[in-house]
């Protein structure tokens, strides 16, 4: 299996030079388009399931609002705070707004998949013009690194923005941003390495030419558990409702971009939003094959539209995660902040570390997958788990009660008396 | 490293369509700066403080805790893409990190260095009593503000 673009090998010559230019393009444009049907999709979902209209005057049934949006925003007066350190006022935007639209150039987007004549199965490579290539922009064999550092990035484009302001609100929402981002990156580093342990590979068109069937979706062969554990990351890293905290209206204002207004604004929303579905096909990338098939027996059921029926499954997928983003921003009311980094460092990280701790014990000592070996690991790994688990909530009853003997004055619910 | 080609370009592509759209905004929008527009936003109030440049240590500790973190996860990624051929030795190695790791997670989380906001308590009920007693009236529980220099009101309804 090759974890390389074959396009890209040997020395570069115009056609493939052509050929990534037309790829930049395409998924530049992709990029684009995507985060503007996002906003459309995200608030006619929500407006539905708010039981309400939602935009419906820009265009037919409000389609082109999120664009007039946009446009708009060109038009609006772009104003420097007087205490806004400058230059860092300036980059921000760009910090935040690049690593998005970055993260699309490792996602397989399409390609050919299922059995070939001979038996053996595509590996999602296409031939277009005479070269051998993937449907995808770039496959450095880092890929998923490459997602790892770019979403990194965008932490400090919020940090930044709420640093550089001068102002009071977007200082504590940027504050808040970063250590909830930081908190739940851990957990969404540790819940990957459960698919790389069954994977193998850091390279995105590895990952996805090895979940060529149901059980071999990492959903499956992972246990949910990772994957559970991605999602909640995942929405917490996007800032995304129940995590909203960084821009909790009721106690920010706007979080940490209150400040700004006009494009940096715009380009902030545009990265917010691009955000949401670039997450969405790292998830699909990882943990429901990308653009792979679902057979239902033999039969692909896509298999009419040909070599778009790659692409068509990647949408497919994606669309489910969109909806089910707006799902829980429309369902899940937002948590507290102490909540929020107890659930991020107490139940997340633990879980998701001793799972991939299980998963490593299970390929080493049931290489073959017997009942009796797997018992027999599972046994003695939530032994150790239990001892793991009970040392861990004695640590959380000693925090308690270390803090029970700091205020010796219990706090009455006197009234305030004159 | 050709296979880096694209990022490059893509990366290009982006940093030059946000220089654009600052162009654009810099033709296309008004600048009518006032002092009013340029000040701190604070709901309408006019800012009275200086900017806090002071925050809770707590989000240090966590910063200092990621970097731990980040660490495992940097050691463990290794292990998971090799882990066929670093075969037992490397299971026992990561299992080993990995119990050192966690027990000084366990002592940061004794030492209370992950705890957030206010100690969840349970109420006492002899508390939850003494709110409803008839000792308790608008005179006794609310404090009145603001009335230096007015006229005291003659005839308060709560004096009573």
């Amino acid at each position: 299996m090759i974890a390389i673009d074959p396009l890209l090998e040997g020395r570069l010559l115009w056609t493939p030079l052509l050929i990534v230019i037309l790829k930049v393009v395409v998924v530049f444009v992709i990029g684009l388009v995507s985060t503007i049907f996002m906003v459309n999709f995200e608030r006619k979902m929500v407006s539905g399931l708010q039981n309400r209209i939602g935009p419906n005057r820009a265009g037919p049934r409000g389609i082109f609002q999120a664009l007039a949006d946009g446009i708009k925003s060109f038009f609006k007066e772009d104003l420097l705070p007087s205490r806004a350190d400058r230059v860092v006022f300036r980059l921000a935007p760009f910090l935040s707004f690049v690593p998005a639209f970055l993260i699309w150039s490792v996602i397989p987007l399409g390609g050919e998949f299922g059995p070939n004549d001979d038996g053996t199965l595509k590996d999602g490579t296409v031939v277009w013009f005479g070269e051998v290539t993937r449907v995808q922009l770039a496959d450095p064999p880092i890929g998923i690194l490459v997602v790892l550092a770019l979403s990194s990035i965008a932490v400090y484009g919020i940090m930044l923005a709420g640093w550089s302001s001068g102002s009071k609100y977007p200082l504590l929402g940027s504050v808040r941003a970063s250590a909830q981002m930081v908190s739940y990156e851990a957990a969404l580093g540790l819940s990957l390495a459960a698919v790389l342990l069954s994977a193998g590979t850091l390279s995105t068109a590895s990952i996805v030419a090895q979940q060529d069937s149901f059980v071999n979706w990492n959903l499956v062969s992972t246990g949910i558990v990772p994957f559970i554990v991605f999602l909640i990351a995942t929405t917490a890293e996007l800032n995304r409702p129940p995590f909203d905290l960084v821009e909790a209206e009721q106690e920010l204002v706007g979080g940490f971009n209150t400040e700004y207004s006009g494009i940096r604004f715009a380009l902030f929303f545009l990265s917010e939003f691009m955000g949401v579905v670039t997450m969405s096909a790292v998830i699909v990338t990882l943990f429901f094959g990308g653009p792979q098939p679902l057979f239902l027996g033999d039969v692909n059921v896509l298999a009419f539209l040909g070599p778009l029926s790659g692409t068509a499954w990647f949408a497919l997928k994606l669309l489910g995660f969109l909806y089910l983003f707006v799902w829980f921003r429309a369902t899940l009311p937002r948590l507290r902040y102490d909540q929020l980094m107890d659930f991020g460092w107490k139940i997340l990280i633990p879980v998701a570390l001793g799972w991939f701790l299980l998963l490593a014990a299970l390929r080493e000592f049931s290489p073959d997958g017997t009942f009796a070996d797997s018992l027999r690991v599972v046994v003695i790994s939530l032994a150790v788990g239990a001892a793991a688990g009970g040392l861990f909530l004695l640590a959380l009853r000693v925090a308690q009660n270390n803090r029970l003997e700091a205020d010796e004055t219990p706090p009455t619910r006197e009234g305030v008396t004159t | 490293m050709s296979q880096y080609l694209p990022l490059v370009v893509l990366l290009a592509l982006a940093v030059v369509f946000g220089i654009l759209s600052f162009f654009a905004s810099r033709l296309l929008a008004p600048r009518r700066p006032s002092s009013a527009k340029e000040a701190p936003y604070e709901c309408g109030i006019v800012p009275s403080r200086e900017p806090p440049e002071r925050f809770p240590v707590s989000f240090y500790v966590v910063a200092m805790l990621f970097i731990m973190f980040d660490i495992e996860i940097i050691f463990l990624y290794p292990y998971a893409v090799n882990h066929s051929t670093l075969g037992f030795y490397g299971f026992w190695a990561i299992l080993f990190f990995s119990v050192i790791f966690f027990a000084t997670f366990v002592y940061e989380v004794a030492r209370g260095g992950l705890d957030w906001g206010p100690m969840q308590r349970y109420r006492q009920l002899a508390t939850d009593a003494a709110m409803v007693t008839p000792e308790r009236t608008l005179a006794s529980t609310v404090r009145r503000v603001g009335t230096e220099g007015r006229e005291p009101e003659s005839s308060s309804p709560s004096a009573a």
